[in-house]
C-alpha cells in the first residue's frame, strides 16, 4: 500500500464579493497516493478549480479559506506564510493551467520561462544544466529542443501545451494539478496530450489530480474520482467503481448526458436547470430542485448533506442516494 | 403594446446597468474624491449668479471684474530709526511694524505727523468676514473672482471636450467602418495635428484672433478630436465591429450607417466618455496656460488672476498675499485633478481588466 | 519589420510635407509682417515700405513664396532672422538647442524613472492606504497648474531659501574671463551624458545573460561604481579640467529647474504605468509565475513590469515630441536661453523665418520621434516584430 501524498480534510473556501460570500467550497475531504491519479468531475462554477487554486494556496485576494487542511507530504500548507509556499509551490505541487495561451508570459523566451522556476528552487545549478534538463524535459512531452528559444506566441496551441507540462515538470514536483489541460485543443491534440499526461505520469511515478468537466476523460485518466457539485463532493470513489453503480442522482445523470461511442445506443438524457448560486447558504440537498426524481429525503430538505459509504472506499451524498 | 412593453424593457435595463455602474464607481475611492471635488466647484460656479439675483451681493461691490470696494484702515504714523536694534524694531524689516506706516512713503499727504492716524485705503485687502478671500490690487472681490473662474472652467472644459469627442468619436468610427482612402487620410491628419506643437500653435492662433472663450474652447475641441483620440477610438471600433451582433444586424438587413450608430457607436460610447473627462482636465490646464501668457482675452479665469498677481509682483512676495496666489493655483490644480481622478473611477468601472479580481 | 518600417517612413514623409505646407499657410495668415510698423513712421520715404518687401521678398504671389519655401527648406536654407539679422535660424537653433536639449533630456531620464518605479509600486500595493496617498500625490503634480507651481517653487528655493539660483542658466560674473564660449561647455556636457549611457546600457546589454541573479546584480552594481569614478577621473583631467567649473556653474543653474519639471513630468508615467501594470497583473502568466514560486518583487519586476513597459514606453517617446513645445513654459519661467524662449520670441515678434524654422524643427523632431515610437515598440513585443516580418 502506497503512502498517502496529499490529503485536504473539510476545506471550506468563500469569496467575498460586493454581493454577499460565495461559498465556492464546502467541506471538502480526499486524499492522493503516491503514483495514483485522482479525477474532480464537475459542471462549469462546481468549485473544482477553487479546490486547485487552494491546493497551490493561489487563490484571489477575496478568497478566504475559512476551516479544513491541506496536507502535502506530512507538511500543513493552510496558514503558511507566503515564503515557506513559494518553497512548496512547483518543487512540491505544480500545476497544469486550463488555457496554455496564457499561462506563458508573451514577451519571454518559453525557456527562460521554465529555466526561471528551475532556478528559484534549485539556485546551485548551471545554465548548462538547466539547459540539458529543459531539453530532456522536452522529449518526454515530444517537443523539438529549438522551442526553448521561441517566444510563446511562435508555438502552436498543443506545442504551448506540451511545454506546460514539461514546465510543470520541471522542478519535478510529487504532485501535478492538471486543470482542465485539454479544454481549448482540438480533438486529435486533445488526444495526444492525455496520452502525453499519462505517460509522464507512468514514467515518473507522480501524483495526478486531474480536473475536468469531461467525465468520459477522468473514466480513461484516473484511478479514483471526485463527483463536484455545488461546491462539495457529492460522489467519491474509486473510477472503475463509480461509473459501473454511480449511487448519487448526479452521477447518474452526468453518465447519462455523455455519449458512448462503443456499446449500445442510448437515448442521452439532459439535465435541466442551472447549478444553484452559491451565495446563499444551503441547507439540505443541494441538489434537490434539478433532481428528476427526489426521495421524501431530498425534496424535503430535512438530511444535512453527508458522504455515507456505499461500499468499501466509495462514498456517496446520503440526501441524494435514493432519488431516480 | 408590444412596443410598449420592450420600451419599458429597456429603461428598465438601462437603469439596472446605471445602478450597477454607480454601485462600481462608489466602490472607487479616488473616483469619489475626484466626484466631490468637481461638484464642489459646480457649487461654486452656480453660487455666484444665485447670490447676485437674490441681492445677497450687491453687483457694484462683489463683481468680479467691475466690483470695487475700499477697505479703510487706520494706520499709526511712525518714523523708522536709523539704526538697528532698537526697542521696537529687531532689524529693518521690522519697521514699520502692524497697523503702521512710514511717515517717509506719506511724501504725497503733506501735514501728517509722526504719532498721527493715517487712514489708508488698503488693496489687496486680506481676508476678512467681508470678503472670505480679501481682494486684489483693484478692490476686487476673490472669491467672487474665483466663482467666475469655475464657471468659465466649466463652460470651457466641458464644451471643448464633448466637441473633441463628438469628432474623435465619429470620425474614429467611420475609420473603422470605412477602411480604405477614408481610414488612410483621418490616420494622416492625425498624425498632422500629433506633430504640431500645441502651445506655440495656441500663440499663432492667438495672434490672428482675439480668443474669448467660445472660441477657444472650438479650438481646443477640434484640435483634440482630430489628434490622437481618433486612432485609439478607432481601435476600439475595430474591435466592436468584428462582434457577432455586429454581424447578426448586418444579416438582418441593417444599413451600414444605421448599424454604426445604432450597434457601434454606444459600444463606443465608454471609452468616449472615458476621453472626455481627461480631456476636460486638459482644457482648464490649456485654458489657464494661455491666461497665464497673457494671450487671452477673456474678462476673468483663474488663469488670469495668477498672471495679475504675477504681473503685480506678488507672486515673489511669498505668502504675505497669500489670497492672491494660493486659492486660483489651487483652483486650477484641483478641478484639473478631481476631473482625472473622476476619470480614473470610470476607468476602473468601464475597463474590466482594471477591476479587482 | 523592414517593411514596416519603410512604410511607416512613408506616410511619416507624406505627413511631414502636409505640417511643411500647413505651417507656412498659417504664419502667412497672421496679420501684418515683422515690417508693418515701418508705416508708422511718418518720416520713412512711402515707397521704403514696398522695397523692404521687396528686398525680402515678401510682394511675390502666396503660391510662389510656398513652393519657394519648401525648395529652400530642402536645402537647408531658412533665410535670415528679421530681428537678429544676420544670423541665419540655423545659427540660432543651434544655438539654443543644446540648452534645450541638456536640461529636458536629464528631466525625461530622471522622471521615468522615477515615475516608473513609483507607478509599479502603485499597482502592487492596490487597495492600500499608501496607494491612495501616493495616487493623490501623483494626480495632484499630474494636474497641478504648471506656471503657478514653477514660481512658487522659484520662490521657496531661489528666494526665501536662496539655496538656488532665480533664473538664467549660468553667473554672467563667472564667465568674463572664461577662454571659450558657454555652448563648448554645453556640447561637452551632452557629449559625457551621452557617453556615460551608453556605457550604461552597454553594462545592462552584457550582464543580461548571466545566470546568477546574486551575479548579475553585484556586477550591475560594480560598472555603476566603475562609472562614477570613470567620470571623476574625466572631469579632473586634461582639457575638460578647464571646463569643470564653468560645467559645475550650467549644473548648479539646471537643478532647480530639473526638479521641478521632475516633479510634475513623473506623474503621468506613475499613473500610466499604473494602469498598465494593473492589467498586465490580472493576466494568467502572472498567477503562473505565483504557482512557479517565484519571489513577488521578481513577478513584480521582471513579469510584470516588463510586459508594463511597453506601452509607457511609447507614450515616452510620444512626451519627447513634446519636449520643446512644453520647454516654451519652462523656458519662460527659468528665463532659460532655450529653444521654447527662441520659438515663443519668434511668434510674438513676428520673426518669421526664425518662427518658421522652429516650427518645421519641431517637426522633423517629431517625425523621427514617431518613427522611433514604432520601432521601438516593435523591437520590445516580440508579438509585433514577428507579425511585421510575416
Amino acid at each position: 500500500m502506497s503512502k498517502e501524498v496529499l490529503s485536504v480534510k473539510n476545506l471550506n473556501m468563500h469569496y467575498e464579493t460586493l454581493s454577499g460570500d460565495v461559498h465556492a467550497v464546502k467541506d471538502v475531504s480526499f486524499s492522493v497516493k503516491e503514483g495514483e491519479s485522482f479525477g474532480l468531475v464537475g459542471e462549469s462554477g462546481c468549485g473544482k478549480t477553487s479546490v486547485a487554486m487552494s491546493l497551490l494556496q493561489l487563490q484571489a485576494d477575496n478568497a478566504k479559506i475559512s476551516s479544513g487542511s491541506i496536507v502535502l507530504d506530512g507538511v500543513e500548507l493552510v496558514g503558511m506564510n507566503e515564503s515557506e509556499l513559494r518553497k512548496v509551490r512547483w518543487d512540491g505541487i505544480s500545476i497544469v493551467f486550463q488555457g496554455a495561451m496564457n499561462a506563458w508570459n508573451p514577451v519571454v523566451k518559453v525557456g527562460e520561462q521554465i529555466r526561471e522556476a528551475i532556478r528559484e528552487h534549485y539556485p546551485e545549478k548551471s545554465k548548462a544544466e538547466n539547459t540539458e534538463k529543459i531539453e530532456s524535459l522536452f522529449k518526454m512531452v515530444g517537443l523539438d529542443a529549438a522551442v526553448i528559444d521561441r517566444f510563446p506566441h511562435e508555438l502552436s496551441g498543443g506545442m504551448k501545451q506540451r511545454a506546460v507540462i514539461a514546465l510543470a515538470l520541471s522542478c519535478d514536483p510529487k504532485v501535478v494539478i492538471a486543470d482542465e489541460p485539454t479544454t481549448a485543443l482540438d480533438v486529435v491534440i486533445q488526444d495526444q496530450i492525455l496520452n502525453e499526461i499519462k505517460k509522464v505520469q507512468e514514467l515518473l511515478g507522480l501524483s495526478l489530480i486531474y480536473i475536468s468537466h469531461d467525465i468520459a476523460v477522468i473514466a480513461e485518466m484516473t484511478d479514483q474520482m471526485a463527483v463536484m457539485y455545488a461546491g462539495s463532493i457529492v460522489e467519491i470513489g474509486p473510477t472503475d467503481k463509480v461509473f459501473s453503480t454511480p449511487k448519487h442522482a448526479y452521477t447518474r445523470l452526468l453518465l447519462e448526458s455523455t455519449p458512448s461511442v462503443v456499446g449500445e445506443k442510448k437515448k442521452l438524457r439532459s439535465l435541466d436547470g442551472e447549478p444553484p448560486s452559491l451565495i446563499n447558504e444551503i441547507t439540505g440537498c443541494s441538489f434537490s430542485p434539478r433532481c428528476p426524481d427526489p426521495s421524501d429525503d431530498c425534496k424535503n430538505q430535512n438530511k444535512e448533506m453527508k458522504l455515507v459509504e456505499i461500499e468499501p472506499g466509495h462514498f456517496a451524498d446520503n440526501c441524494c442516494v435514493d432519488c431516480g | 403594446m408590444n412596443e410598449n412593453i420592450e420600451q419599458d424593457l429597456q429603461k428598465q435595463l438601462r437603469k439596472e446597468a446605471i445602478r450597477r455602474n454607480w454601485n462600481l464607481f462608489r466602490q472607487s475611492k479616488l473616483g469619489m474624491i475626484g466626484l466631490y471635488i468637481v461638484i464642489f466647484f459646480l457649487f461654486l460656479a452656480l453660487l455666484q449668479p444665485f447670490l447676485f439675483i437674490t441681492g445677497i451681493w450687491n453687483k457694484g461691490v462683489y463683481d468680479p471684474v467691475v466690483g470695487y470696494e475700499a477697505i479703510k484702515d487706520t494706520l499709526l504714523v511712525v518714523e523708522c530709526p536709523k539704526e538697528y536694534p532698537t526697542e521696537k524694531y529687531e532689524s529693518m524689516k521690522d519697521c514699520p511694524g502692524e497697523g503702521e506706516i512710514n511717515v517717509k512713503r506719506l511724501y504725497l499727504a503733506p501735514g501728517v505727523e509722526v504719532g498721527d492716524y493715517y487712514e489708508a485705503f488698503i488693496q489687496p485687502a486680506p481676508p476678512s468676514s467681508r470678503h472670505l478671500l480679501g481682494t486684489d490690487s483693484l478692490g476686487r472681490d476673490v472669491f467672487s473672482q474665483i466663482m467666475e473662474g469655475s464657471q468659465v472652467a466649466f463652460v470651457l472644459g466641458l464644451l471643448s471636450a464633448t466637441l473633441g469627442v463628438g469628432i474623435s468619436t465619429i470620425l474614429g468610427t467611420i475609420a473603422a467602418f470605412f477602411g480604405g482612402r477614408v481610414d488612410a487620410y483621418l490616420m494622416r491628419q492625425s498624425d498632422l495635428i500629433l506633430m504640431l506643437p500645441s502651445l506655440p500653435l495656441l500663440f499663432i492662433i492667438s495672434a490672428f484672433a482675439e480668443l474669448k472663450v467660445w472660441h477657444l474652447a472650438v479650438v481646443l475641441g477640434v484640435l483634440g478630436g482630430l489628434g490622437g483620440s481618433v486612432i485609439t477610438i478607432k481601435s476600439q471600433a475595430l474591435q466592436v465591429k468584428v462582434k457577432p451582433f455586429v454581424d447578426s444586424a448586418r444579416i438582418t438587413g441593417g444599413s451600414r450607417w444605421r448599424i454604426m450608430f445604432s450597434h457601434v457607436l454606444p459600444n463606443v460610447a465608454p471609452l468616449a466618455l472615458l476621453f472626455m473627462v481627461f480631456s476636460v482636465t486638459g482644457a482648464i490646464a490649456s485654458e489657464s496656460v494661455l491666461s497665464f501668457l497673457g494671450l487671452l482675452n477673456i474678462d476673468m479665469s483663474w488663469g488670469i488672476m495668477i498672471y495679475l498677481s504675477q504681473t503685480d509682483g506678488f507672486i515673489f512676495s511669498g505668502l504675505e498675499f497669500w489670497w492672491l496666489i494660493l486659492p486660483a493655483g489651487l483652483a486650477v490644480t484641483l478641478l484639473a485633478g478631481g476631473f482625472y481622478l473622476v476619470g480614473r473611477g470610470l476607468d476602473d468601472v468601464f475597463n474590466p481588466r482594471l477591476r479587482k479580481r | 519589420m523592414g517593411e514596416y518600417i519603410i512604410k511607416r517612413t512613408l506616410q511619416m514623409t507624406v505627413v511631414f510635407f502636409l505640417f511643411l505646407v500647413f505651417s507656412y499657410l498659417l504664419f502667412n495668415a497672421i496679420p501684418g509682417n515683422a515690417f508693418s510698423n515701418l508705416l508708422l513712421n511718418p518720416d520713412l520715404p512711402p515707397d521704403a515700405y514696398n522695397r523692404v518687401l521687396e528686398l525680402y521678398g515678401l510682394d511675390k504671389p502666396l503660391f510662389e513664396r510656398l513652393q519657394l519655401y519648401i525648395v529652400n527648406f530642402f536645402k537647408g536654407d531658412f533665410g535670415y532672422s528679421y530681428k537678429s539679422f544676420p544670423k541665419t535660424p540655423i545659427e540660432l537653433i543651434s544655438e539654443r538647442l543644446p540648452r534645450t536639449l541638456m536640461l529636458f533630456a536629464i528631466v525625461n531620464i530622471v522622471s521615468f524613472y522615477t515615475g516608473f518605479f513609483i507607478g509599479k509600486i502603485l499597482a502592487w500595493r492596490r487597495g492600500s492606504q499608501s496607494e491612495t496617498w501616493i495616487t493623490l500625490t501623483s494626480v495632484f503634480s499630474y494636474t497641478v497648474f504648471y506656471p503657478w507651481f514653477a514660481l512658487m517653487m522659484l520662490w521657496v528655493f531661489g528666494y526665501k531659501l536662496g539655496w538656488l539660483p532665480i533664473g538664467k542658466f549660468l553667473y554672467p560674473e563667472k564667465w568674463y574671463d572664461a577662454p571659450f564660449d558657454s555652448d563648448i561647455v554645453f556640447s561637452s556636457m551632452i557629449k559625457f551624458t551621452i557617453v556615460v549611457s551608453l556605457i550604461q546600457f552597454a553594462a545592462y546589454l552584457a550582464t543580461r545573460g548571466i545566470e546568477s541573479l546574486s551575479s548579475r546584480r553585484n556586477l550591475r552594481f560594480a560598472s555603476l561604481i566603475a562609472i562614477f569614478i570613470g567620470s571623476y577621473f574625466y572631469w579632473n583631467n586634461g582639457a575638460a579640467l578647464i571646463k569643470k567649473p564653468y560645467a559645475a556653474d550650467i549644473a548648479y543653474h539646471m537643478i532647480l529647474p530639473v526638479m521641478v519639471v521632475t516633479i510634475v513630468a513623473f506623474a503621468g508615467t506613475a499613473l500610466l504605468t499604473r494602469t498598465t501594470m494593473m492589467e498586465v497583473l490580472k493576466e494568467d502568466y502572472i498567477l503562473t509565475a505565483r504557482a512557479k514560486g517565484i519571489s513577488q518583487k521578481r513577478i513584480r519586476d521582471r513579469h510584470a513590469a516588463r510586459t508594463a513597459l511597453l506601452p509607457v514606453v511609447t507614450s515616452f517617446i510620444f512626451t519627447i515630441v513634446t519636449i520643446i513645445d512644453g520647454s516654451v513654459l519652462t523656458e519662460q519661467i527659468f528665463s532659460w536661453p532655450g529653444m521654447g524662449q527662441l520659438l515663443l520670441q519668434s511668434v510674438l515678434e513676428e520673426d518669421i523665418p526664425v518662427a518658421m524654422a522652429c516650427f518645421s524643427f519641431v517637426g522633423v523632431f517629431a517625425l523621427v520621434a514617431h518613427l522611433l515610437a514604432d520601432i521601438s515598440y516593435s523591437y520590445l513585443d516580440p508579438r509585433i516584430r514577428i507579425k511585421s516580418q510575416g
